[in-house]
């Protein structure tokens, strides 16, 4: 009568951990998923030769694609949106960006982006990416520059 | 001395006669007795003094004691109900913080609070699909550099940029 031989159920908490990890990827890899949509507000502009720290690891592709001599990030902006959420987002010059997740198969996310001056509509667009995937959205004058926002998706 | 006789049987029925347990016929012979006899009736107000006092003094003494042996009666209760739980119950609930602990580490890393002091952009693919693009003010671009680069949707601001 003594208390029972946890040996044979010594393996429970492991089993129980990968299980529950397995089911956490399932639900993330989901294309009903949340997701995290991050957004980086970067002032490109030949205004000095900065590459501001925070963008170093694209730093090299901003500048094979774009002629600026100084790129510096102004805002970093994030919000995890579950399908069928509008999450608005501010950017500056008195414009905002609302983005949406929308139903998407496989392992896709897609997303309605649209980007507004005041009451202006500037952008309307659909975006389909891959979950960690990144795209690129700029023009929109600031300062002395222009603003380029990397979208990117997980 | 047949009363003496009647006064000694009847102080060793006394007590059984206040505690009720003679028999009826008895009884009665003593409750007479002791309306007859004035030394027995005393003798039993004297037993029936003492009794009350033992009563009031356990009383007293239970009083005292009560919030122990309530607690007590407590910690026998919680160990009749601990052991009455099944085997697994234990197993449970000493390992049920691995998977949630494993749950809390997932759910933070996935949905931690974006700020602007998170991790350096480091996309895996750039493989983008641009569905549909329009502007109402604005001439727009989709401008693709080639493999290993960002696709870039390009706003060109009427009489701005």
């Amino acid at each position: 009568m003594g208390s029972p031989d946890p040996k044979p159920w010594g393996a429970v908490p492991a089993i129980a951990s990968i299980a529950f990890l397995l089911f956490a990827h399932i639900v993330v890899a989901s294309p009903d998923a949340p997701v995290a949509v991050d957004v980086g507000v970067v002032l490109a502009s030949n205004e000095g030769t900065t590459m501001d720290p925070a963008l170093s690891s694209i730093g090299n592709q901003l500048q094979s694609m774009f002629t600026y001599s100084s790129y510096r990030m102004v805002d970093r902006l994030g919000r995890t949106l579950n399908v069928g959420e509008t999450g608005e987002f501010g950017l500056p010059g008195n414009r905002s960006m609302r983005v949406t997740p929308i139903p998407s198969e496989g392992s896709k996310v897609r997303l309605a982006v649209q980007i507004m001056e005041g009451d202006r509509n500037i952008l309307t667009t659909t975006l389909g990416l891959k979950r960690g995937g990144m795209v690129l959205v700029g023009g929109p004058a600031y300062q002395k520059g222009v603003l380029i926002l990397i979208i990117s998706a997980k | 001395m047949g009363e003496d006789m009647e006064c000694r049987e009847a102080r060793q029925k006394i007590q059984d006669y206040i505690d009720g347990r003679l028999p009826p016929r008895q009884e009665g012979d003593v409750r007479e007795h002791l309306g007859a006899c004035g030394p027995c009736a005393a003798e039993e107000a004297d037993l029936r003094g003492v009794g009350e006092l033992l009563r009031r003094w356990s009383a007293a003494r239970v009083g005292e004691r009560e919030q122990k042996l309530s607690a007590l009666w407590t910690r026998v209760q919680a160990d009749i109900e601990e052991r009455r739980k099944p085997w697994h119950a234990h197993l449970l609930g000493r390992w049920f913080w691995v998977p949630a602990a494993a749950a809390v580490a997932v759910f933070g890393l996935l949905f931690y609070p974006s700020n602007g002091t998170r991790a350096p952009f480091h996309p895996n693919s750039y493989d983008v699909t641009v569905e549909s693009i329009e502007s109402d003010t604005a001439t727009v671009a989709l401008v693709d550099k080639g493999e290993g680069l960002p696709r870039v949707i390009w706003i060109i601001e009427n009489g701005k940029s």
